[in-house]
């Protein structure tokens, strides 16, 4: 708590990481040990990509602090009957009290064994949205290290409410959990939905401020509604929801059979892509038999062969007869001689024929001419063959880019959508080259310190991938966690981040009712709950509440009282953002547009004592460690990197000593020391007193490491692009093994493994759910979406009237957005109080009349209709989730569903 | 003297309302009580909408009508420019309010706050009994600015005598400085590119300027 303001007040320097896109640096102006003010930290002007600015939502971080409704003092439930309609009956408790009870259960669970007769995890945990919540529990995740089996299945949105193909295939294709433009090169952008002005913090609003300001960079949107995004790009162009694939197809389509060949970047097909590789006759690449490694047509040599010949010239195009092997599932081999192959390129050429302009008028309800403009626009700004210098090395520069916002990038057509978008990147070459569209992060690929670092050359020229097994040997044919992620989604790989990036709603739907052969989907004995409440924040929120309300006994960390931690046994009041102390990351790369030409290290602190009981996490996670004899494993978690750096390194050690029990303080100045050492390469050693007055301690770095195409140079490797053989042998084993057990409720997702995948009747999906629910189509003839907020996504902070405030200037808070004309149809007016039913159930808001919505969809802001958190249940806002169902219909092969459901309206009398 | 002038790129604003927060926070304003605030506004019919977001608050002109309708003297106007009120002047009458064209004065009769009738600590803190039943506005965070002079800094440059709401903008969007002064960062803006004031016609001599590519 440093840093001297004038007079007696300071400014303590603190980051806000309320979203995925952080985190912000801010200081916060305190007096007389009251924190009165939230300001920007200038002293990271210079240094971070958005100018030292926070977001809207920092400030909310004072009414946070003080908030009356906090819960303040640890409780405990004395209703042993869990549900909606059940006093919990809390009652204060001692933190003496509270940690026995908690210990005491984790003892006996260890007793018993850490997984229960199903092979389940017995504890469970589930945190909010993006790895958020890590950066505010403190040594928490050294604590869940040293226990053993965590199950992190159950969901609180993820695979409804992320970004969830692009993450499964944007870390498969190229290193990209999340997919951004190269906005500060860029000079054309086609955003289907991805609404950055409200979701990609302030890194991303200012680069794409300065691009329209500075550089008159275009931005298309491509949405069913005008968002804050539409709103600031040149152009809004209102799709029919779900139909973005088709919109994708046939600019492929105007590419492929209506541009010259040579407004392409031939060159990068041939060279850095899978494009010249040659399907045989099964739909698998042609092989050299011996090698088994796939081969192309080389025009020098005139014949067939590997793909990594050196001087091969590779056709492109065409059909040659060769030799070769096909290898299938399961390692079936079709022997060939003089067969007929043709390239991959050659494959995708005929696919993307019958999707022209006019095909997809009619299912997006876009007019044929605006699809080949904007395909000659992306074209023309394309600039194949331009070069520019990055840190002196010359790269390409293709200023073209496009983006997948929610509910476009999962669900059905995710996948869909996630291809052709990374196709058409790379039919110009702009992919991960300045001005092209760029991977941020990696979550699922290792080592996670640099994307660069976790590429690999794999066998068969392209980056390789951590695809959970699924031939014989190695399937994990039993489900290890409750949404069997390993067993069902192999791109979901294995890293600390796979569980929640499988089917996580699969968790919550086979508790109800388990599928034919599937072991049973037992309650954990402890579930973790901390910042997250799927009890509102996911799809079908009601029945989610019923299964949270079967679990035996759940430990929530607390902020203040909500409709998950209702169910709660013991609630536990944790010392909160303004008030407790930890280390995070910055700079590099991340998600948003988090872009820096420095990384370092910043630190939250306490601007005042915690108040009331409430606790340092940090020291939470200590006590839980020491109860329950796990202490030397926990601190061994801490030394090896749990607090965002290891404690040792080539040239410094701060080790904490494994035997004895640490304070928070000792802690983070080991950590502090630790991360002063790895920046400078062991000359400094600042540990927490210097943090606390100064922030943050960052090094330059190469902008090179902002592009991954330089590694993929110096590897020799190609993007795995257009033909998925690889994903069409892995849905051909995984069903394999699934039927072997007698399991055919997948068989549908099975469908989506395809090469060259080709368009569905998307929107059909969701029209046949409202009639599998009993619904009859015409009663429901709108569609429901909902966007993200600047004001609360990711935020857990609905109970901030700060941000109910000024959020409600940004239209469409606290409503029901439907297109003007519509409403006047319906007798509607703006402010009439609405039931939205589905064929699901209903809820009610208030009408917020637009012209900036199609006429035959609406959307409700945000995740809301809450009944039990202070303030928020008063509001009356309404929320899709409560109108959305979970169904194995809905569910993609990736084990995500989509924010979409078919809704009617009716005006409800005054 | 000078003329502080701000400068709205509504090319660059995405309506976030971290101005408005800011200065929520900066000037310790009550619930609802937004001397920034940003306007959400459409035009056009479907599917040819627009949907522009953009800054409004006291313009702090340069004949202020909210000066001349003031029976109190409370309200002055100063040499650089700024639109003040003395809350010790003030009647609260409001005459002020209807006839500011900008909608920018704002009157609370009673105390409120963000979680009912009692303050928070931090609103404990900054109560100010003087603002209550007299107007109120954007005041430019003129605190700021008269510290300018003495620790030798420029308005709109350094973050420390510049407005809370120019400050926070996490888009570019808001600008501030002396329009007298032809090398200002307000000055060179107003000069290349396109701007308008709001209702000008009225000859407020509004203080504040808009960028647009509405001649494009």
């Amino acid at each position: 708590m440093a840093g001297e303001m004038s007079g007696e007040a300071k400014k303590v320097p603190v980051y806000c990481y309320q979203c995925v896109a952080g985190p912000d640096l801010l200081v916060v102006k305190v007096k007389d040990g009251v924190a009165l003010e939230v300001e920007p930290n200038f002293q990271l002007a210079g240094i971070h990509p958005g100018g030292g600015k926070c977001c809207v939502k920092a400030y909310g971080l004072v009414q946070k602090l003080y908030n009356p409704n906090r819960l303040l003092q640890p409780m405990k439930r004395t209703n042993p009957k869990k549900g909606r309609d059940e006093d919990p009956g809390f009652v204060h408790i001692s933190w003496d009290e509270a940690l026995d009870i908690v210990a005491g259960k984790l003892n006996q669970i260890r007793a018993r064994g850490l997984t229960d007769e199903s092979g389940y995890p017995r504890v469970a945990a589930s945190f909010g949205g993006g790895g958020v919540p890590t950066y505010y529990m403190g040594t928490f995740p050294a604590f869940l290290a040293a226990w053993g089996p965590i199950d992190f299945s159950f969901g609180s949105g993820q695979g409804v409410k992320c970004y969830h193909s692009e993450h499964l295939f944007g870390e498969l294709w190229h290193r990209a959990f999340t997919v951004v433009p190269d906005t500060p090169s860029c000079n054309y952008i086609l955003s289907f939905g991805c609404n950055v002005e409200a979701s990609g913090g302030v890194t991303s609003v200012l680069r794409h401020a300065q691009a329209r300001v500075n550089k008159y960079t275009k931005r298309v949107q491509i949405e069913p509604h005008l968002s804050v995004t539409g709103a600031c790009s040149a152009e809004w162009v209102p799709i029919k929801p779900k139909t973005d694939a088709a919109f994708m197809f046939a600019m492929l389509h105007t590419m492929l059979h209506e541009q010259a060949r040579e407004r392409l970047d031939l060159d990068f097909l041939r060279q850095y892509t899978g494009s010249p590789y040659l399907v045989g006759p099964n739909g698998y690449f042609l092989r050299e038999r011996a090698s088994r490694k796939p081969l192309l047509w080389d025009l020098k040599r005139n014949g067939a062969v590997p793909f990594d010949t050196p001087d091969a010239d590779p056709a492109l195009e065409g059909s040659f007869t060769c030799d070769g092997i096909e290898v299938g599932p399961d390692d079936q081999v079709w022997q060939h001689h003089a067969v007929s192959a043709e390239t991959s390129f050659t494959k995708l050429v005929a696919h993307i024929k019958p999707y022209t302009p006019e095909w997809a008028e009619k299912i997006c309800d876009i007019r044929t001419g605006t699809i080949r403009r904007v395909a000659g626009e992306y074209l023309d700004h394309a600039q194949v063959g331009a070069t520019t210098v990055v840190d002196g090395m010359t790269l390409p520069l293709r200023p073209v880019a496009i983006t997948l916002g929610k509910t476009v990038n999962n669900g059905w057509g995710g996948y869909e959508c996630c291809w052709a978008r990374t196709l058409i990147s790379c039919l110009v070459g702009a992919i991960e080259v300045p001005g092209g569209i760029l991977g941020t992060i990696v979550r699922l690929n290792r080592p996670a310190t640099t994307r660069q670092a976790s590429v690999a050359k794999g066998p068969d020229g392209f980056m390789a991938y951590p695809v959970n097994p699924t031939d014989k040997e190695n399937w994990v044919s039993r489900p290890n966690v409750r949404n069997a992620h390993s067993m069902l989604v192999p791109l979901s790989a294995n890293s600390p981040w796979s569980t929640a990036l499988g089917p996580t709603h699969l968790a919550w739907m086979f508790r109800k009712e388990s599928p034919k052969n599937w072991p049973k989907v037992t309650a954990p004995d402890l579930w973790f709950v901390y910042r997250t409440n799927p009890a509102i924040s996911f799809a079908d929120s009601p029945e989610v509440t019923r299964r949270i309300a079967e679990f035996p006994f759940i430990v929530c960390f607390t902020y203040a009282r909500d409709e998950t931690n209702y169910m709660a046994d013991v609630l536990l009041p944790e010392a909160t953002d303004l008030e407790s102390t930890q280390l995070i990351p910055i700079g590099g790369t991340g998600a948003g547009e988090q872009f820096w030409d420095s990384k370092g290290f910043a630190l939250r602190q306490p601007v005042v004592p915690p108040r009331g009981e409430t606790r340092e996490f940090t020291d939470i996670a200590t006590d839980l460690a020491k109860r329950t004899g796990l202490l030397e494993r926990y601190n061994q978690a801490i030394n090896l990197g749990a607090v965002a750096v290891p404690l040792k390194g080539d040239n410094y050690d701060f080790e904490l000593d494994p035997a004895s029990a640490h304070s928070a303080e000792e802690i983070w100045d080991a950590a502090c020391r630790s991360a002063s050492a790895r920046l400078t390469g062991g000359e400094e050693t600042d540990g927490l007193g210097w943090y606390q007055e100064h922030g943050f301690k960052t090094r330059p770095i190469s902008r090179l490491q902002w592009y991954l195409f330089p590694e993929i140079v110096k590897q020799g490797i190609r993007f795995e692009m257009p033909y998925q053989e690889q994903l069409l042998r892995i849905g051909g084993q995984l069903g394999n093994r699934l039927h072997e057990q007698g399991i055919a409720w997948w068989d549908t997702q099975l469908k989506e493994y395809q090469a060259l995948p080709a368009w569905k009747d998307f929107p059909g999906v969701w029209e046949q759910d409202t009639v599998r629910l009993g619904g009859k189509p015409e009663e429901f003839p709108f569609w429901l979406l909902t966007a993200r907020s600047m004001q609360y996504s990711w935020g857990s902070n609905v109970g901030i009237p700060l941000m109910d405030e000024v959020s409600k200037n940004v239209k469409g808070h606290h409503g029901v957005v439907i297109n003007a004309g519509k409403a006047r149809e319906l007798g509607l007016n703006d402010g009439d109080l609405i039931e939205v039913r589905s064929a699901l159930r209903s809820t009610r808001g208030r009408a917020v009349l637009t012209q900036g919505i199609r006429p035959d969809t609406l959307l409700m802001l945000g995740q809301f209709d809450h009944w039990a958190t202070p303030y928020a249940k008063d509001m009356g806002t309404p929320s899709m989730n409560t109108l959305t169902s979970m169904s194995l219909e809905l569910t993609d092969a990736t084990g995500s569903i989509a924010d979409i459901v078919r809704v009617g309206v009716a005006r409800i009398a005054a | 003297m000078p003329r502080y002038v701000m400068v709205v790129d509504l090319r660059s604003c995405v309506g976030c309302q971290t101005c408005t927060a800011a200065c929520r926070h900066a000037n310790a304003t009550p619930p609802g009580v937004q001397w920034r605030q940003v306007l959400d506004i459409e035009s056009g019919e479907y599917p040819d909408v627009r949907r522009t977001f953009m800054p409004v608050g006291c313009m702090h002109c340069g004949d202020p009508p909210c000066m001349h309708v003031c029976p109190s003297t409370a309200t002055y106007q100063r040499d650089d420019g700024l639109v003040g009120i003395n809350y010790d002047l003030c009647i609260g009458c409001g005459y002020c309010a209807v006839a500011c064209p900008y909608q920018a004065r704002h009157i609370v009769h009673r105390a409120s706050f963000a979680y009912g009738d009692q303050p928070t600590e931090s609103e404990a803190a900054r109560f100010d009994e003087k603002r209550v039943s007299v107007a109120t506005k954007c005041t430019f965070c003129v605190e700021r600015i008269d510290e300018a002079k003495e620790k030798g800094l420029t308005p709109g440059v350094h973050p420390e005598v510049t407005p809370a709401c120019v400050n926070s903008c996490i888009a570019e969007a808001l600008h501030f400085g002396d329009k007298q002064d032809p090398q200002s960062k307000v000055s060179r803006l107003i000069k290349d590119n396109d701007s308008f004031r709001m209702h000008e016609e009225l000859g407020t001599d509004p203080g504040m300027y808009y960028l647009w590519d509405g001649h494009k």
